[in-house]
């Protein structure tokens, strides 16, 4: 009679037959009774597995929103194709990298200059610096929209960097912590990210301020938390958060 | 607030306004929120570990947004994730089994026969009851198909959405079910 699958016909005699049948009553009560426990013990034993909802759901909306952006599916699980293309393109992404290190231990007194930061931000520079570890007061909104940085701070902070002269389309002028996350609008909590890096770039530390956001909303992680380990490497705290070594766009 | 001003047609930098999530990013979230819980039970009693179940449900969502995005059929959506979850697991269990083929110990718990040999936590375990436990251990000595269909309705899936996520019919469904709760039903009395 389960789910309603048997016929109208055998539903009425099998009715019949429990209405009259004391045995096959007890029975029935039995096997439900049997179900119902084994429902009780089959959740007991794994729900304690389960991990926190929100993180789950943080990173499947950093996910669709990559999907709809690209136009394609990110794939967990790449092909043996992707995963050689991967390979290949960290070897360029490597060679790069070392070709930039040569570059970087040039002496200042040959450049005049601060090495050109990349990924990460100088501590020296831009430690960090927040306006409020107020939970409520950040999570208010869906998501603040971040205020402009002027022009005049945006060069100060090209200066300090030993970049007078940067392209401006070459940098995104990026909060290390986030407004939405407490950041202040502050020269110590800003730097020029470049927006050529390939792989931990604007769009990567994004996602990872919706992840934080999010979690820090919904209660799973604390604010302060949340700011010092952005603030503190935000690459370590994105592998961290979304489970993954490199960031969720190259994996696919 | 910043001070200074603001040069005119300069491009705003820092992190830009969050694109409004469309309508069917928010509906996938929203079966997300609801399959969830139900899809990773039904993956760790396959034998899958919790990191594994994660992404697999991960996986599993991203498919169905594609899936809709597509314009394909929208008809039973649940079964449709648990059938996805429970070929992706396989996949995934036997590409584990693979790797640990050789350097499984002996006597080595079988991956689909952990269902419940991972509890993380001894003493919620100790106190659990013993009739669970004794439940439990029943369920471990039944054939995999049929743990399987318990499981799965135990996530409260119907006859015919579990026929579908496990390719078997209606009848076999009807015959596992039938004969696992009967064992369950007698080890109440034994």
């Amino acid at each position: 009679m389960a789910d309603g699958e048997l016929p109208g016909t055998r539903v009425s005699e099998v009715t019949a037959h429990l209405t009259e049948c004391w045995f096959c009553r007890a029975r029935k009560q039995e096997i439900e009774s049997a179900a119902l426990d084994f429902i009780r013990a089959h959740r007991a034993n794994l729900d304690p597995l389960l991990p926190p909802p929100a993180g789950g759901r943080a990173l499947l909306k950093a996910r669709l929103a990559q999907a709809v952006a690209s136009g394609e599916r990110p794939r967990l699980w790449p092909s043996i194709r992707a995963w050689a293309y991967s390979g290949a393109g960290l070897l360029l992404i490597l060679a790069g990298a070392s070709l930039l290190n040569r570059w970087r231990i040039v002496p200042e007194w040959m450049t005049g200059m601060h090495p050109v930061p990349v990924s990460f931000p100088e501590p020296s520079l831009t430690p960090g610096a927040v306006a409020t570890v107020n939970k409520d007061q950040i999570c208010a909104t869906a998501r603040p929209k971040n205020r402009a940085v002027p022009a005049s701070l945006r060069r100060r902070v090209f200066e300090e960097y030993g970049i007078p002269a940067a392209e401006p389309r070459a940098y995104e002028v990026d909060y290390l912590i986030t407004p939405a996350l407490g950041g202040a609008d502050d020269i110590r909590n800003l730097w020029p990210q470049s927006s050529t890096s390939a792989v931990w770039n604007a769009q990567v530390k994004d996602a990872l301020e919706d992840r934080l956001h999010e979690l820090v909303c919904e209660g799973d992680l604390d604010l302060p938390t949340a700011q010092r380990e952005i603030a503190s490497d935000w690459i370590a705290a994105y592998k961290k958060y979304f489970r993954t070594d490199r960031p969720v766009s190259f994996a696919r | 607030m910043f001070e200074d001003e603001l040069v005119a047609g300069v491009t705003p930098f820092g992190i830009p306004a969050e694109a409004e999530p469309s309508p069917l990013e928010q509906e996938v979230a929203g079966l997300f929120d609801r399959f969830q819980d139900p899809l990773l039970r039904y993956l760790l009693s396959l034998g899958l570990t919790a990191a594994d179940a994660e992404e697999i449900v991960q996986e599993v969502f991203l498919a169905l947004f594609q899936h809709l995005r597509r314009g394909k059929s929208r008809r039973n959506l649940r079964a449709w994730v648990f059938q996805v979850a429970h070929n992706l697991g396989l996949k995934q269990r036997n590409r584990f089994r693979r790797d640990r083929l050789a350097f499984a110990e002996p006597g080595e718990i079988p991956i689909e026969n952990r269902l419940v040999d991972e509890t993380p936590n001894p003493e919620a375990r100790m106190a659990g009851s013993q009739r669970q436990e004794q439940l439990l251990a029943v369920v471990r000595a039944l054939p995999e198909q049929d743990r399987r269909c318990l499981s799965l309705r135990a996530e409260g899936l119907t006859y015919r959405e579990i026929a579908h996520v496990l390719g078997i019919s209606l009848g076999g469904v009807s015959q596992s079910l039938g004969r696992s709760l009967a064992r369950l039903a007698r080890a109440d009395k034994g």
